[in-house]
C-alpha cells in the first residue's frame, strides 16, 4: 500500500498539475441517452489522475437533486427520452445541460430512425456542446470549466 | 462454413445433434424479414456451422431454449424485435419491448416478505444505461431481472442496405471498449462472404489492435473492481494506466479507441520502426508498473478479504448459461476463440486459468491480470517484426451469401454474421461477449447480499452499448 500511495504522489508530482484559482465549483449528473460508452470512458479519466476535474470544483454526483449540470451523452434513444427529462425536471434551478461528444450534438448519427428521438437540444435546452468523438479527457475539463468561469464557446 | 438449407420440425434434432457432437451455440437470430432463424455454432477446431429453420405462416418456429439456455436471450430478441413466435419458450419475457407491463417482463418471486429495489436506468456515477429489478427479503437477492435496451439504437437495421464496406461504420460504433474486437469480427465474416481471406500481414495488424484493445479494458477493469471495493489508491493507479494506455494507442494509430482502425478488406495502418521500438518501449513500462500495482493489492488483505466466495459463477453454470471470455476462464473454463482462429502472434496461443479456479470476483479479477500478461507478450511478439506497413486481403474460398467471423474482445467471444446481396447488407447481427454474459451477471447476483451487487457487476465490467446495439 505505501509503495502505491508514493507512486500515485511520484505521478502526481510528474504531471505537474496547476492549482485552481477558482473559488467556484459546479455539481455535474451525467446521464447516458444512448451513447457507445466511449464518452462515458473519456469522462471517466478526466477525474482520473492525469486531469483530476475535482480540483476545480467540478464534481460528478450521485443525483440530479443537487447537481447544477446535467452532462448528456449519446443520441438520444426514444427509451431514454422519458428517463432524461425526469432527471432533468429533478434538478433544482437555476440548471444548465451539457452536450457531450458528437452523437448528443446530433452529428455523424449512426441508427435508425424509429429508435431515436433525437440530439439533446430536441429535447433540452443547451447551454453548452462539447463537440469530438469522443472528446477527449483534457477537452471535456476545458468545456466544463468555461461553466464556471461564464464564457460559453460557440457550439 | 456450411449453411443449411432451411428445414422445418427437423430443426430441433438437428440442433440437439449438432450439441451433442460438442459444437458450441454462439448466436440465433431472425433472418430474410423474419421468414427464417438462423443459429450458428462452432466446433472446437475452428470449423462454423449455421442451421437454419422457415418460420410457418403465422411466423412460429420451434425454441431451442431448453436444449441451449445461451440462446433464450437471441430467442426473446428475435420475438421483440422481428415478430418470431418461438413455440415452446414459455413464458416469453419480453427483452427490448420496453411497452411491456412489469409483471410480464419479472419473474414472480413469492414467499415471506420478499420485495422489490429498483435501480436504474440512471445510475449514480459515470455508468451506462440500463435497468435492474432486484428481488430480495433483507440483503438477500433472491432473484435479478435485468432489463437492458435502453440504449437500442437500431444499428444492425441502420446498416441494412449499405455496402459491405461502408457498413463497418455501423458494428464499429455499437460500442467503443469493443470497436476493435467488433469491426474485426465484421470484417472476417464480411471477407469470408466476399471470397476474400487475411494474408499474415493483415492479420498481424488486426492482432495488433485487438491486444492493444484489451491492454487498456484489462487495465480499465482492475481499477473498476478496486473502485468496487472502494479502493480508491488502487482506481487511482490503474485508471493512470488506462489513461497512458489509450495515450500509447492514439500514437499508433491516430485514435484513443482505435476508431477507424479496422478495414474491411486490407488495412492501411502503418506505422513507422522508430514509432514501434518507441511503443514497444512504452508497453514494457506500463507492464512493470501495472504488475508492481498489482502486487499492492496482492498483498492488501483487507481488500482480497472482499473479493473471495462473492458472486460465484461455477463452470458447469458458464457452459450452461454460455459465458466467454475472462469470466469463464475465471471458472477454470480454458475456452478463447485465439485459441482456434490464430493470427499470427497467436500462435501456439493457449489460454491460461487461475489455480483452483472457483468463477468468484477473486478470479475474475486475478484472470484480468493473468491476460494482461499475455497481452502484453503478444504486443511484444507482433512489434518485434518491425514496422508495419499497409496491407490487402487475398483470395479465400469460394465467395457466399452469408460470412462467419469471430474474435476474442477484452469480454471474451465476440461473433459477427453478415447476409449479402450483391455488394451490399442484408442482414448482420453482431452478437458480442457483452450480450452473452449478461445472464451470468443475474446468476452471479442471486444468493448475493445486495450490497455486493455493484463489485459483482464491476468483476464482469460488461458493455451495456454492445448488448443493446
Ligand atoms: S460521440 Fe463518438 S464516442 Fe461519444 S457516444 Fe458518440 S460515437 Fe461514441
Amino acid at each position: 500500500m505505501l509503495t502505491l500511495l508514493r507512486d500515485l504522489r511520484r505521478l502526481r508530482r510528474d504531471l505537474a498539475l496547476p492549482r485552481s484559482d477558482r473559488p467556484r465549483s459546479l455539481a455535474i449528473r451525467h446521464v447516458d441517452a444512448g451513447s457507445c460508452n466511449g464518452c462515458e470512458h473519456e469522462l471517466t479519466l478526466a477525474s482520473g489522475p492525469h486531469y483530476d476535474l475535482q480540483r476545480y470544483g467540478l464534481g460528478i454526483v450521485a443525483s440530479p437533486r443537487h447537481a447544477d449540470i446535467l452532462l448528456v451523452t449519446g443520441t438520444v434513444t426514444t427509451r431514454m427520452r422519458e428517463p432524461l427529462l425526469t432527471a432533468y425536471h429533478a434538478m433544482p434551478e437555476p440548471r444548465k445541460v451539457a452536450a457531450l461528444g458528437n452523437c448528443a450534438l446530433g452529428r455523424n448519427v449512426i441508427g435508425t430512425a424509429a429508435n431515436l428521438a433525437g440530439p439533446v437540444s430536441a429535447i433540452l435546452p443547451v447551454d453548452l456542446f462539447i463537440p469530438g468523438c469522443p472528446p477527449a479527457p483534457d477537452q471535456i475539463a476545458r468545456a466544463l470549466l468555461s461553466l464556471i468561469d461564464g464564457s460559453l464557446p460557440a457550439g | 462454413m456450411t449453411v443449411t438449407a432451411p428445414v422445418g420440425s427437423a430443426y430441433r434434432d438437428r440442433v440437439a445433434a449438432a450439441l451433442a457432437a460438442g459444437w458450441q451455440a454462439r448466436s440465433l437470430y431472425a433472418a430474410a424479414d423474419g421468414q427464417l432463424v438462423r443459429i450458428a455454432l462452432t466446433a472446437a477446431d475452428g470449423r462454423s456451422l449455421i442451421e437454419t429453420v422457415a418460420a410457418d405462416s403465422d411466423g412460429s418456429v420451434p425454441s431451442v431454449a431448453d436444449l441451449v439456455p445461451a440462446m433464450a436471450w437471441d430467442e426473446r430478441e428475435a420475438h421483440d424485435l422481428h415478430g418470431i413466435t418461438f413455440t415452446g419458450h414459455e413464458p416469453m419475457r419480453p427483452l427490448a419491448n420496453h411497452s411491456a407491463p412489469l409483471a410480464e417482463w419479472t419473474v414472480p418471486v413469492r414467499g415471506h416478505d420478499p420485495y422489490q429495489v429498483a435501480v436504474g436506468p440512471i445510475h449514480a456515477g459515470v455508468i451506462e444505461s440500463g435497468h435492474f429489478r432486484f428481488h430480495v427479503v433483507g440483503d438477500k437477492i433472491l432473484h435479478l431481472d435485468a432489463r437492458l435496451f435502453y440504449k437500442h439504437r437500431g444499428l444492425e437495421r441502420a446498416a441494412e442496405g449499405q455496402p459491405i464496406t461502408a457498413a463497418l461504420a455501423v458494428v464499429s460504433r455499437a460500442c467503443a471498449a469493443c470497436t476493435a474486437a467488433n469491426g474485426v469480427a465484421y470484417s472476417i465474416a464480411a471477407e469470408q462472404a466476399l471470397g476474400l481471406r487475411a494474408a499474415p500481414q493483415l492479420a498481424r495488424a488486426r492482432a495488433l489492435l485487438v491486444e492493444l484493445e484489451r491492454v487498456w479494458n484489462h487495465l480499465n477493469d482492475i481499477a473498476a473492481v478496486c473502485a468496487g471495493t472502494g479502493m480508491a489508491a488502487g482506481n487511482a493507479w490503474f485508471l493512470a494506466l488506462t489513461e497512458q494506455a489509450r495515450r500509447l494507442n492514439a500514437s499508433l494509430t491516430g485514435h484513443r479507441f482505435l476508431f477507424g482502425s479496422v478495414q474491411v478488406g486490407g488495412s492501411t495502418l502503418t506505422i513507422d520502426a522508430g514509432t514501434v521500438s518507441r511503443c514497444a518501449r512504452e508497453l514494457a513500462g506500463l507492464r512493470a508498473a501495472a504488475e508492481s500495482g498489482w502486487r499492492e493489492l496482492e498483498f492488501n488483505a483487507s481488500f482480497q478479504d472482499r473479493l473471495g466466495g462473492v458472486g460465484i459463477v461455477a463452470a458447469r453454470d458458464c457452459s450452461r448459461l454460455g459465458v466467454v471470455g475472462p469470466a469463464a476462464r475465471a471458472a477454470g473454463l480454458a475456452e478463447d476463440a485465439r485459441a482456434v482462429s490464430p493470427y499470427p502472434g497467436h500462435d501456439a496461443f493457449r489460454p491460461v486459468t487461475p489455480e483452483n479456479a472457483a468463477g468468484d470476483v477473486k478470479d475474475r479479477l486475478g484472470q484480468r491480470m493473468l491476460e494482461l500478461r499475455q497481452a502484453f507478450a503478444i504486443l511484444e511478439v507482433l512489434l518485434d517484426q518491425g514496422p508495419l506497413l499497409p496491407a490487402e486481403a487475398v483470395v479465400g474460398d469460394a465467395p457466399g451469401p452469408v460470412g462467419f467471423g469471430i474474435t476474442e474482445s477484452p469480454r471474451g467471444a465476440t461473433t459477427c454474421i453478415i447476409e449479402r446481396a450483391g455488394d451490399a447488407v442484408r442482414r448482420v447481427r453482431l452478437r458480442t461477449a457483452s450480450y452473452a454474459n449478461w445472464p451470468a451477471v443475474a446468476h452471479a447476483a442471486a444468493g448475493s447480499l445486495l450490497p455486493d451487487f455493484p463489485l459483482i457487476n464491476k468483476s464482469f465490467e460488461l458493455c451495456y452499448a454492445c448488448a443493446d446495439r
